[in-house]
């Protein structure tokens, strides 16, 4: 069993679209059944709407789907009341920010409010991560730093740099904030994501397929093909986003499909 | 066959990085890939003035396999110049650029003397090119236009965020080609193929780091029909390396 911890629904405002059943659809044809949802900043910039479709997709597909309400902290009392609603009545797992997409510095005071609100929810905080000047590897450590009981998960390895220069401070704040995982989405060395596990633990890496912007049937090879044991792929896999989410583990091994 | 145009052989302390030959050689061989071209990740004459010999000496020790991009700093005049002519002479196949770590502007005169004698040789000048300042399509663009009898590839091809642009700047310049390690798009392959011609589509995997082995698979997911893809992996490489004089 494969739980895929972020992939996006809805119809964003810079042009990628999808709805729940393709979404699932597109999963299923690499063997992922399960995933975790945030939707897409829509034409409307409205998130409020957007959070509610996510609500709905994981209304109508009951134990697949699990959702995170994306609020922009910019917004001051209404993020709050919107992260209160998605993580009240909503029934969704975690807040979504992006930084990247809202336009605002992940380590800004303004976002502190949204992250007590996970705090007293006891639920994640999902960031966006690796994009320049907004949520680069040790902003998003600062902010992990203040609130060292909530648990923070960074994409993309905290990394968005083809040159590897964002590897370093990704592993910095990864050193400095036990409370920080990363996943695996778009990470393109290899060796990033197998010294992560090897250094920080198997517990603090989470595979993401990242659709439909990100290919689930490459993003699932980088931790398939990792120098992992079975154990750690599990984690890897499944049991993390099992255990951050609040979602039923399975009792199955793996079952990715080999691509030919 | 496939031909792995972009891997690295280097050690790079103040990164932790070090990548052997033979690292290379085993992660080929787990791909499925049956030759390689290798350079350097700093340059010569700085910060490593042994670069060149690092390379070639892998090279001769392959049994064939692996070939050499030489990784000049531009800023050296006349030493990179010469640098660069005794690559040639020892068989060198291309010259790679990495603007954002030698803060030269792909269209400062430097790099353009550099390409063009890249040029009179037939060899490519494979430039990193990605999200950061000095590396963008627009950039390397620059230096394609300076430049028009030089075959000019796009590693990474974009990179995360400028893919379009990419894209975009090959089909206005002809003498530019698209190399696609490390991106992470599979779909944006079938478009380059789909906008551009399977011609002009290179495979490379940015190894050993990045898994030669994923970047094959990334390839085969976008689904290119069976002579293009041949094309990608092999043909294209082998026309190239072969025009070398």
């Amino acid at each position: 069993m494969t739980i895929d911890s972020l992939a996006f629904l809805g119809d964003s405002i810079f042009g990628h679209s999808i709805g729940v059943d393709s979404l699932l659809a597109r999963l299923e044809t690499v063997g992922i059944e399960r995933a975790v949802v945030a939707p897409f900043k829509p034409r409307g910039y409205h998130l409020q709407a957007a959070n509610d479709v996510v609500a709905e997709a994981v209304r109508s597909n009951p134990g697949r789907i699990a959702g995170l309400v994306r609020v922009d902290p910019l917004l001051g009392d209404d993020a709050i009341r919107e992260a209160e609603r998605g993580l009240g009545d909503m029934g969704l797992r975690g807040i979504f920010l992006h930084p990247w997409e809202e336009t605002f510095p992940i380590d800004d005071p303004r976002v502190d409010s949204v992250v007590e609100v996970a705090g007293d929810r006891r639920v994640p905080v999902v960031i966006a991560s690796g994009y320049p000047w907004l949520s680069e590897g040790l902003q998003v450590g600062q902010l992990a730093g203040r609130f060292p009981d909530v648990a923070f998960v960074a994409t993309n390895g905290l990394q968005l740099n083809m040159s590897g220069l964002g590897q370093t401070d990704a592993e910095l704040a990864l050193s400095d904030n036990p409370n920080l995982s990363v996943q695996t989405t778009g990470v393109y060395r290899q060796d990033f994501i197998e010294h992560a596990v090897a250094t920080f633990g198997a517990e603090r890496v989470l595979f993401a397929g990242g659709s439909p912007q990100f290919d689930p049937a490459l993003e699932a090879r980088r931790v398939q093909w990792a120098a992992f044991s079975e154990e750690q792929k599990q984690l890897v896999l499944e049991r993390n986003a099992a255990r951050l989410f609040g979602l039923a583990p399975s009792h199955s091994s793996i079952n990715l499909p080999e691509v030919t | 066959m496939i031909i792995d145009v972009h891997l690295h052989v280097d050690e790079v302390p103040g990164l932790g990085w070090k990548l052997d030959p033979s690292e290379c050689l085993a992660r080929m061989d787990e791909a499925g890939i049956e030759r390689g071209v290798i350079m350097t990740i700093v340059d010569a004459p700085e910060v490593n003035p042994d670069a060149l010999e690092l390379i070639a000496t892998a090279c001769e020790e392959s049994g064939g396999r692996l070939q050499a991009f030489a990784r000049i700093h531009p800023w050296y005049g006349r030493q990179s110049v010469s640098l660069l002519e005794q690559a040639f002479a020892r068989g060198f196949k291309g010259l790679k650029l990495h603007p954002v770590t030698t803060i030269a502007h792909p269209a400062g005169e430097d790099t353009l003397r550099l390409i063009r004698l890249a040029a009179e040789h037939h060899a490519p000048t494979l430039f990193h090119c990605g999200d950061e300042p000095l590396a963008t399509p627009l950039a390397v663009a620059r230096a394609a236009a300076a430049c028009p009898d030089a075959t000019i590839i796009l590693g990474h091809m974009g990179g995360y965020s400028h893919v379009d642009e990419a894209i975009a700047v090959a089909e206005r310049h002809e003498n530019i080609l698209l190399e696609t390690s490390a991106m992470p798009y599979p779909d944006k392959i079938a478009e380059a193929v789909a906008r551009v011609g399977a011609d002009r589509i290179l495979y490379a995997s940015d190894g050993p780091a990045c898994s030669p082995r994923i970047e094959v698979e990334k390839v085969r997911l976008a689904k290119l029909d069976p002579d293009a893809e041949e094309l990608v992996f092999a043909g294209n490489a082998l026309r190239m390396l072969e025009a070398v004089a």
